[in-house]
């Protein structure tokens, strides 16, 4: 399984032994996060690593552990409750003028949240890859509501690859302008023409 | 005797402590994460409440299945989801649509200090028929959120309890703290060393200004 290194800045203390046995530079960046693209997963700055910032994660994940309908249906209706929740005291704690009470709804609105975060991330919403993420992501994109912020979610179901199955990006048909030749691409793929290799400004959507 | 803190564990023991747990004043709070005297349990009680079955549950009006507040929730945990994978540009979007649905939830009507207590109560329950749901299913990870989740409850019932009782007051010249990994509230001059709750290191906490 291919894997690629994280640094944990928390715990960098910048010994840099990391940059020293990287063999292509990826832990090196003006930013401290490794440069995924560079990084081979070979593992030497983990290894090397005096305080224990660096880890390997896969680059695949793996599929999230399945849920059952009924743990997804009480997860749900759990969420709801504890939105409605977040909503009453982020509404109570706009208009609150007694300083004291202000505070404490305000960190009720924060803990409301955290949890329905946790909930829904333990009711089958775990990973963005995931393909329950995705095709809600999809069916939410598919019939927007009004303002709903249509680019950002098809950039993501087109820059997300689905890691169990449940999740078939649509296909699109494409004319190639340097050899004519017509054929379907996976939106979730970089299109690239069949015959002659042209991508890009060459391939116009049919 | 020994009693038992149900949202830390903290055990108090009446031989070794030299008094007897009735005795304590009631505004007596845990030493470890300050929960209220109500939230100890005695030792062979706590093996019962953990037996109790299902709570009659209020029927839920009208619930959409994933309603805004819930479709927020959902995709602000994605962009965390991003965010640990360092895709910080898909975590940007996430978000994005995260802020969208938050916008979207409509106003609760007559939304007071009261209604809020009685979803916070019920919630409680939910938190328990989820749990049984949960343990049928042996499905430890939904068995760890409603485990952190059903504390955090019962401790923000405890405290808006005591607010409507003490008024502002209760909370004079103490900072409140958010653990940004759970959502357990905690009241004191620092935060605790651990998170009482979730076990997080005390960095993990926000100050509420």
């Amino acid at each position: 399984m291919k894997r690629i290194a994280i640094r944990n800045l928390r715990l960098c203390t910048k010994d840099c032994l990391c940059l020293y046995v990287c063999p292509t530079g990826a832990s090196d960046t003006e930013d401290s996060i490794i440069d995924t693209s560079k990084c081979i997963g070979c593992g030497s700055c983990s290894d090397a690593c005096p305080s224990g910032a660096i880890s390997l994660v896969p680059a695949e994940y793996p599929a999230q552990q399945r849920k059952s309908e009924k743990v997804m249906d009480v997860m749900e209706k759990l969420a709801a409750s504890k939105a409605s929740e977040e909503k009453i005291a982020s509404m109570l704690s706009a208009d609150e003028s007694a300083p004291n009470l202000k505070r404490l709804l305000k960190a009720l609105k924060q803990s409301a949240r955290l949890s329905a975060e946790d909930i829904m991330r333990e009711g089958g919403y775990m990973l963005p890859q995931s393909g329950n993420s995705l095709s809600l992501l999809s069916r939410l994109a598919d019939e927007p509501s009004q303002g709903f912020p249509k680019e950002a979610a098809k950039e993501l179901l087109s820059s997300i690859r689905c890691n169990d199955g449940g999740y078939e990006p649509p296909s699109a048909m494409y004319k190639c302008e340097r050899c004519f030749t017509e054929f379907e691409s996976s939106s979730g793929d970089k299109a690239v023409c069949p015959m002659c290799g042209a991508e890009g400004n060459h391939l116009k959507p049919i | 005797m020994k009693y038992i803190c149900q949202i830390c564990g903290y055990v108090y023991d009446e031989e070794t402590e030299g008094v007897p747990f009735g005795e304590l004043p009631d505004n007596w709070t845990c030493p470890m994460c300050k929960a209220p005297k109500n939230m100890f349990l005695p030792e062979d009680a706590e093996e019962e409440e953990r037996k109790k079955p299902d709570m009659e549950i209020p029927e839920l009006q009208d619930m959409e299945r994933l309603p805004p507040g819930v479709l927020a929730a959902l995709f602000s945990n994605l962009a965390k989801g991003a965010e640990k994978q360092y895709q910080s540009h898909q975590e940007k979007l996430f978000r994005e649509i995260a802020a969208y649905y938050e916008a979207a939830v409509p106003e609760i009507p007559d939304a007071d200090i009261s209604l809020l207590m009685k979803i916070a109560e019920r919630n409680i329950s939910l938190y328990g028929e989820a749990m049984e749901t949960a343990r049928r299913d042996g499905d430890r990870g939904a068995m760890r959120a409603l485990t952190w989740g059903g504390k955090i409850q019962k401790i923000i019932t405890s405290i808006l309890s005591q607010y409507e009782k003490e008024g502002e007051s209760a909370l004079e010249n103490v900072d409140i703290w958010v653990c940004t990994i759970c959502g357990f509230i905690y009241t004191g001059e620092n935060p605790p060393a651990i998170c009482p709750v979730c076990k997080v290191p005390s960095w993990k906490f926000s100050k509420v200004v």
